[in-house]
């Protein structure tokens, strides 16, 4: 009896000490981090040509089923945008643009809830009718996943697993031209050090561009398919840079080649600097524009080379072309979404959008203010997405 | 943890109405299960008589008081848990709303544990929350009933048995691994002392009658309260204050949550205002708490039976109080299991005081009666044990014989009896309960919860010729003779398709032995994604691919919109990016291609425990297209 007693009572002490191993403080409150990382780019854009402007804005709520992106059109020789977003899809997902010729678009709607891979509609008449493309492996959450010949016959696709694939427009199927991995292995990739796909494009002549951050310094990550390998297509970037770190965030096609987005430094040393690459190869670089500590929330790009970043201050900046500078923008009113746009006319337009409402803006007369000019109501149907 | 949640509101009418049906149907199965058991007894005793060979009737000793106060007790705590598991929202609510929180700040591995467990309760919400209920009463009127000899002690290790499973389960371990583990609040957690109270009625009647067994008793139970007044004074664990950085102290939030249940006006506002009193003088109760905890552990460590009584009347008032202040009685707000910790803390406390104190003359006479035991025995207890019974006895085998059955019946107690038909309540509890767990797949309760019965159809299914997944021509006289299971889906649909096509999936793999027998067939709803690539993308995508019966068919718009129509499944564009406006049905067409139900299929929640229970619904009505074409 004395023995069990003292088992007893030992196990009732264990059940004490376990009580107490497993009691600890209470975690104290997380040390907020000393450098915050810069927010997400924004999958809000804008790309036009010459008869067709289009952008994607979220509407709605911001995250969640009841967040739904939205299409907007302005053709040429119209002020006046209008809703185009493709219908019998739902937009939870943002559409990935690739602008075609004339008043054409292929649009490619990323995952979002159930759904996995993304369902690619197509317009050539300014999205009066809309036809099915083959359906692509689910796209990366990167404004530049998917792109087409200028005609629309062939398509590319960066998928959210990192692989790059291309598809005629009249096929069901997807042919897979490289991966991450494999192009982080190969001789070009090594030269850059990548470490991240972020765009595909198509240079005018028909060959698959990707882009990609570089874990070197100085070095930026533009390959060029060239047979069934890949060589590096990037700009050779002044040696004030060489210390740095480059990434690209845009890479599109203009009607004159192609136009790349890099971002240099972080933090307060970060700056922007577009990139033209003629179909020959030969790249012009823009001056460089800092970031003044802000981020990139969204970008925008025009028929003839132009381009446009605004800034998550609400300030912004565009340049008209290679031979052009850095202009800078007004902020752009608060909004829960915003882009920029740059139609043909050279009229640049800010588009903000606040639950179910887009709001345009232009600039005055002097560019130093923005003015409203429409205001669109969207029909949202909330809760139709769950 | 996502097994826990069915997704249904806790109150759900089709759940709370089958729930108060099935226990309303054991409920009268316990009745006439006691009933059969009197009238068999009576009737034997009364025409067989008692004969020669009989066994002996009882003569075994009174049972000690201490353990009369830990089965009594104890025994009316696992009726009232039962009775309180019939509270209309546990079959839904247990799991989400009482087993997950609990499970929340423990250890992954406590988490997984109960996810198991709160998963397991989700898919088949009525079995489980009858079994608890009558598992619980029928432990409860056992234990009153057996007060002694073999079936007593069996009624504990049955005791011990559910009380572990809940304490494990249901309480997460009581805590004791999760950081705030405080005696005020409820730990080690009040099944665990119904277990611990279960393996001390488990001993033999002799350990009761040693003075030792009080001594240990009080030893354990003083050494456990200091134990917890050194948790509860332990510096860093927040309970010296009743506010941190403006944030109510662990005490104040679990008096503050409890006085916001559902309950009496009175008691809300009772621990209401004792919870502002513990947020602006927290550390002068936790001294309290603390000083009372260690001076009645003390006591009762000390084992001297006055100081151990002064020290059980302390621990009482303190812990009544506590109780009522802090632990808000424990069972109020609708899904409150039990009282908590306090009363069974406390019955443990009487026992061990009274197990200290010597048992009455009259069984120390008896004991002195008994003093030819072997010297061996009489070593180790005080008070020498009597035997079970005067009469030598046949063992159960001998006595369960067809030719010693009336025997045994005809001298039978009606304690024994009593407790036949206690086992018997707890079996009826228990058994559907564990035939239910026999499926991987919830019951379809939870799918008719969300969409109700299906409509009964009797008219030819009307024909379709379209295009499969693999671009072969499928029509619908082709698939005569087999059970289709029908549906119509779109293949970029965000939300309620991927579901069905899980429902259907999963109806497909229970389905696996009758495969070459029904048809999963689905028809495209989407006009503008009508290509077969699509078809094939969402297969890839819901893994409809290894299905070998799975057929998902589609045409040009001209073909579908007819379909479409003849099966009543509406098709609109809806503007702003909205996917397609469908509506969700299925239908089972027989062998003979005749419609025999039309299911309203929208999967609701669309949990796992959900699209099982609409798979069970369509295997179900698949295999009776099967029997009855």
């Amino acid at each position: 009896m004395r023995v069990s007693g003292k088992i007893g009572v030992l196990a009732l002490g264990v059940l004490v000490l376990c009580a107490g191993c497993g009691s600890t403080r209470a975690p104290s409150p997380a040390i907020a981090s000393r450098t915050a990382s810069p927010p997400a780019m924004s999958l809000a854009e804008s790309t036009a040509t010459s008869q067709a402007t289009w952008a994607v804005l979220s509407m709605g709520a911001q995250s969640g089923p009841n967040e739904f992106w939205q299409l907007f059109l302005l053709t040429a020789g119209s002020r006046q945008w209008k809703l185009d977003t493709p219908p019998d899809i739902a937009t939870n997902g943002a559409p990935a643009l690739a602008g075609l010729a004339g008043p054409g678009l292929i649009a490619g709607v990323r995952p979002s809830l159930y759904l996995s891979y993304s369902p690619v509609s197509r317009t050539s008449d300014g999205g009066k009718t809309w036809t099915a493309g083959p359906p692509a492996p689910g796209l990366a959450s990167v404004p530049d996943a998917l792109a087409a010949t200028p005609g629309g016959s062939q398509m590319l696709a960066l998928s959210k697993t990192g692989r790059v694939a291309s598809s005629a427009v009249t096929s069901s199927e997807w042919r897979g031209l490289v991966t991450e991995r494999s192009l982080a292995a190969s001789a070009a990739g090594r030269a850059c050090g990548l470490t991240a796909l972020t765009a595909v494009a198509y240079a005018p002549a028909g060959t698959p561009l990707v882009a990609g951050d570089c874990g070197k310094a100085g070095a930026a990550g533009i390959f060029a398919r060239s047979g069934s390998s890949w060589r590096s297509a990037g700009p050779v970037l002044p040696a004030a840079w060489s210390g740095q770190e480059v990434r690209v965030l845009r890479l599109v096609a203009s009607s004159s080649g192609s136009v790349a987005l890099l971002q240099t430094g972080t933090g307060s040393a970060a700056r922007l600097v577009v990139g033209w690459r003629a179909d020959s190869g030969q790249w012009t670089l823009s001056p460089a524009v800092g970031l003044a500590g802000s981020a990139v929330r969204s970008t925008a790009f025009g028929d003839a080379g132009a381009a446009a970043v605004l800034l998550a201050n609400g300030r912004g900046a565009m340049i008209a072309g290679p031979s052009g500078a850095w202009r800078q923008l007004p902020a752009v009113p608060a909004a829960s979404s915003a882009t920029l746009a740059l139609p043909a006319s050279g009229q640049a337009d800010a588009l903000t959008a606040a639950a179910g409402t887009l709001t345009v803006w232009q600039l005055n007369r002097a560019g130093a203010a923005w003015t409203r000019v429409q205001s669109v109501k969207v029909p949202i149907q909330y809760g139709s997405s769950g | 943890m996502p097994g826990m949640n069915s997704g249904l509101n806790i109150n759900d009418p089709t759940v709370v109405a089958a729930f108060k049906t099935a226990l309303l149907h054991q409920g009268l199965a316990a009745a006439l299960l006691f009933i059969v058991l009197s009238l068999a007894w009576v009737s034997v005793r009364e025409f067989r008589g008692a004969r020669p060979g009989d066994p002996a009737q009882d003569t075994r000793q009174p049972e000690a008081p201490a353990r009369r106060v830990l089965r009594v007790g104890f025994g009316l705590l696992w009726i009232l848990d039962g009775i309180l598991q019939a509270q209309p929202g546990m079959a839904v609510g247990l799991p989400s709303e009482v087993i997950k929180p609990t499970a929340q700040s423990s250890p992954s591995w406590v988490q997984h544990l109960v996810n198991w467990a709160g998963t397991s309760w989700s898919y088949h919400p009525i079995q489980a929350a009858a079994a608890a209920v009558w598992i619980q009463i029928g432990i409860g009127i056992w234990l009153l009933l057996a007060s002694r000899g073999r079936l007593s002690q069996y009624a504990a290790l049955v005791s011990v048995g559910w009380g572990l499973v809940v304490w494990a389960f249901g309480e997460s371990f009581g805590g004791i691994f999760a950081p705030g583990l405080s005696w005020l609040t409820g730990a080690p957690g009040a099944a665990v002392c119904y277990a611990v109270a279960g393996v001390l009625l488990a001993l033999p009647a002799g350990i009761w009658r040693s003075s030792r067994t009080g001594a240990l008793m009080t030893r354990c139970f003083g050494v456990f309260l200091v134990g917890m007044a050194v948790l509860q004074a332990w510096p860093g664990r927040a309970f010296w204050q009743g506010e941190v950085h403006g944030q109510p102290g662990s005490l104040t939030s679990m008096v503050q949550s409890m006085s916001v249940l559902s309950q009496p006006s009175a008691l809300a506002d009772l621990t209401s205002a004792f919870g502002s009193f513990v947020r602006s003088d927290g550390f002068a109760v936790n001294l309290i708490a603390v000083l009372v905890l260690a001076v009645t552990g003390a006591a009762f460590a000390y084992r001297n039976p006055r100081v151990v009584r002064i020290g059980l009347i302390v621990l009482t008032v303190f812990g009544l109080a506590n109780w009522v202040l802090v632990q808000d009685m424990g069972f109020f707000g609708g899904l409150g299991t039990d009282p908590n910790s306090m009363i069974p803390m406390l019955l443990l406390a009487t026992a061990s005081y009274l197990a200290l104190t010597p048992l009455p003359a009259a069984d120390a006479q008896d004991a002195s009666e008994s003093a030819a035991k072997p010297a061996q025995e009489a070593q180790t207890a005080e008070i020498p044990a009597l035997p079970e019974a005067v009469a030598p006895r046949s063992n159960w085998r001998e006595r369960l014989k067809p030719a010693n059955l009336s025997g045994t019946v005809a001298t039978a107690s009606l304690a024994s009896v009593a407790s036949a038909g206690a086992i018997g309540v707890i079996l009826l509890g228990a058994v559907p309960m564990a035939a239910a767990q026999a499926s991987d797949a919830a019951a379809p309760i939870l799918a008719q919860s969300v969409d109700g019965s299906s409509a009964l159809m009797n008219s030819p299914a009307p024909g379709f010729t379209l295009t499969d997944q693999d671009g072969r021509t499928v029509s619908l006289a082709s698939l005569h003779g087999k059970a289709i299971l029908l549906t119509f889906l779109d293949p970029v649909c965000v939300t309620d398709c991927p579901l069905i096509a899980q429902e259907f999936r999963q109806a497909g793999l229970l389905l696996a032995g009758h495969a070459s027998q029904v048809e999963l067939v689905a028809v495209n709803i989407n006009p503008l994604y009508s290509d077969v690539s699509y078809l094939r993308a969402f297969d890839q995508q819901e893994r409809l691919t290894s299905l070998p019966n799975w057929l998902y068919l589609t045409g040009a718009p001209a073909q579908l919109r007819p379909i479409w129509k003849k099966y009543g499944i509406a098709s609109e564009t809806l503007p702003a990016g909205s996917m397609l406006g469908h509506s969700d049905a299925a239908f089972v067409i027989g062998t003979n291609g005749r419609l025999r139900q039309e299911l309203d299929f929208d999967p609701g929640p669309g949990t796992a425990a959900t699209v099982s229970s609409f798979a069970t619904e369509l295997a179900n009505a698949a295999e009776q297209a099967l029997k009855q074409p």
